[in-house]
């Protein structure tokens, strides 16, 4: 993974040299998108429940209804939306070169990142959770920290997997699993008392299968999901801003809901009316 | 592993399956149909060509065999967009594959034809043929049979290669698989199931390559 996102920079930095000699003033991303008819989004096709395939074959997620929402603003018709399938490690490639007008791919914001690409305001924030047996033997996050060592936390393979249950479970022992599948299944045959991984995955399980599993309560390593546009278009940039902002908070603050409870499993409380929620 | 529900599962996604299966061939066969015959100009520059055409292709044929299959994918569809030539994610995988084809095949050509006594030519020369002749009766056919079993073997490496355009977002048959395991969680069973599909492509290929040796081999 580490070699190939070198390769992809590499592959980037030597076309950026070539365009930085053909860069010249342009006009905004809006008026191209607006006059093409159609918006280009950038977006992975793996990862449940952000992008992925139906059984019908269709692409769909939270990622994926992103999407729809700037299409819905940009042209009243959610539908006139296409969408280019990428690799996490395509993601920055991708919008710099203007393959995509815009990338929506549970994309964290980090600094070093943000030299690279113009994050939009965030649309979800993500942080890891814990997802127990419904009606085993711990009750919550509490009760599990209390156990200490006694508990069982199943995690993925990863080089910080350890340290990451730690922070919240300081005394617990950490088995790591290669995949997703032997993940969860070690929670149900009873080989680990939770599982930890990001909540929008442990949402997206509970929500496939209700009422077997319950989440500790609990969540830690926060960071925040946003989309990303190519630097120094302001105008665009604000476009989209302006859109999920008011998807979360405005006008199409419905079919965000609605996505989100498809999504994730949860009914969000509408935003309060009157004084403006974001200054309260 | 629950064979049932694992059947159950490949037969809800036998569309997309055969969709990726059928992307991985069209990858596959562009890129060695369009790799050989530009293999096939590069093999005779190669051989015969005057001297300055034979540096520059031998140029070519260097620069591209020493670069990984992966740089050349990621070259053509991020590199060739910043000097004004947009391809889709389809068309640079197949550029990249069948650039990298063309320089294997003519190096297989090149030492096919090389292998070949020089008397035959001089021979060739002395009852009159042209070159046009000495190459359509003698050296291309003594050529085809000996380059034969290594075309196979690269064309068996396209279709392994084909995966590699999974990273630039072309829905092949690896891409697929990802996604149906991404929903499915059962990533050993398709994983394998993929494998499987890879082996019969490559065995199909590998058979042809056979069937062809047999009809061209020298009757004894």
């Amino acid at each position: 993974m580490k070699i190939r996102m070198k390769l992809v920079a590499a592959a980037f930095a030597a076309g950026s040299l070539l365009s930085a000699a053909s860069a010249q003033a342009q006009e905004s991303k809006l008026d191209e998108v607006l006059a093409r008819g159609h918006l280009i989004v950038g977006t992975g096709s793996t990862n449940p429940p952000w992008h992925f395939k139906s059984m019908s074959d269709e692409l769909q997620g939270f990622d994926v209804d992103m999407g729809h929402i700037v299409a819905e603003a940009l042209f009243g018709d959610p539908d006139k939306v296409e969408y280019v399938i990428q690799s996490s490690d395509a993601r920055i490639p991708n919008l710099t070169t203007g393959k995509v007008d815009l990338t929506c791919q549970f994309m964290t914001v980090t600094g070093e990142r943000a030299q690279q690409v113009a994050f939009t305001i965030p649309y979800y924030r993500e942080g890891v959770g814990l997802m127990m047996k419904a009606g085993g033997n711990y009750a919550d996050y509490d009760a599990l920290k209390a156990a200490g060592s006694d508990v069982t936390i199943s995690v993925l393979q990863n080089v910080y997997a350890e340290e990451m249950v730690h922070k919240a479970l300081p005394e617990a022992t950490v088995d790591q699993y290669d995949s997703v599948d032997l993940m969860y299944q070690a929670l149900e045959s009873g080989r680990s008392d939770a599982a930890a991984t990001d909540q929008s995955s442990l949402a997206w399980y509970m929500a496939q299968n209700p009422g077997r599993y319950v989440d500790a309560g609990y969540g830690w390593n926060p960071q925040s999901y946003s989309c990303a546009v190519a630097r120094g278009d302001m105008d665009w940039l604000h476009f989209v801003d302006t859109a999920l902002h008011e998807a979360m908070t405005g006008v199409a603050f419905d079919t965000y809901a609605a996505s989100f409870k498809k999504w994730f499993g949860r009914d969000l409380p509408p935003p309060q009316i009157g004084f403006p929620v974001e200054y309260k | 592993m629950d064979p049932i529900r694992f059947g159950e599962m490949l037969w809800l996604a036998r569309m997309p399956i055969l969709k990726g299966l059928g992307m991985t061939v069209s990858i596959s066969a562009l890129a060695i149909i369009l790799g050989t015959l530009l293999g096939i100009f590069v093999g005779l520059s190669l051989t015969y060509g005057a001297r300055p055409l034979r540096w520059l292709v031998r140029g070519y044929t260097d620069f591209i065999r020493g670069t990984p299959v992966l740089v050349l994918v990621l070259a053509s569809y991020y590199v060739l967009s910043t000097v004004g030539l947009d391809l889709t994610a389809f068309q640079a995988g197949v550029l990249a594959l069948t650039v990298f084809c063309s320089s294997h095949v003519g190096e297989i050509l090149r030492g096919a034809l090389q292998s070949i006594p020089k008397g035959q030519i001089e021979a060739a020369k002395a009852i009159g043929l042209t070159f046009r002749e000495t190459f359509a009766y003698i050296l291309g056919p003594q050529a085809l049979r000996q380059a034969l079993p290594a075309w196979v073997n690269t064309a068996a490496e396209m279709v392994k290669a084909s995966t590699l355009l999974s990273i630039i977002g072309v829905s092949e048959l690896l891409l697929r698989t990802q996604e149906l395991i991404s929903r499915t969680f059962m990533s050993l069973e398709f994983y394998f199931f993929a494998g499987l599909l890879y082996f019969t492509i490559n065995y199909a290929i590998e058979h042809l390559g056979r069937y062809v040796e047999r009809k061209t081999a020298v009757p004894s």
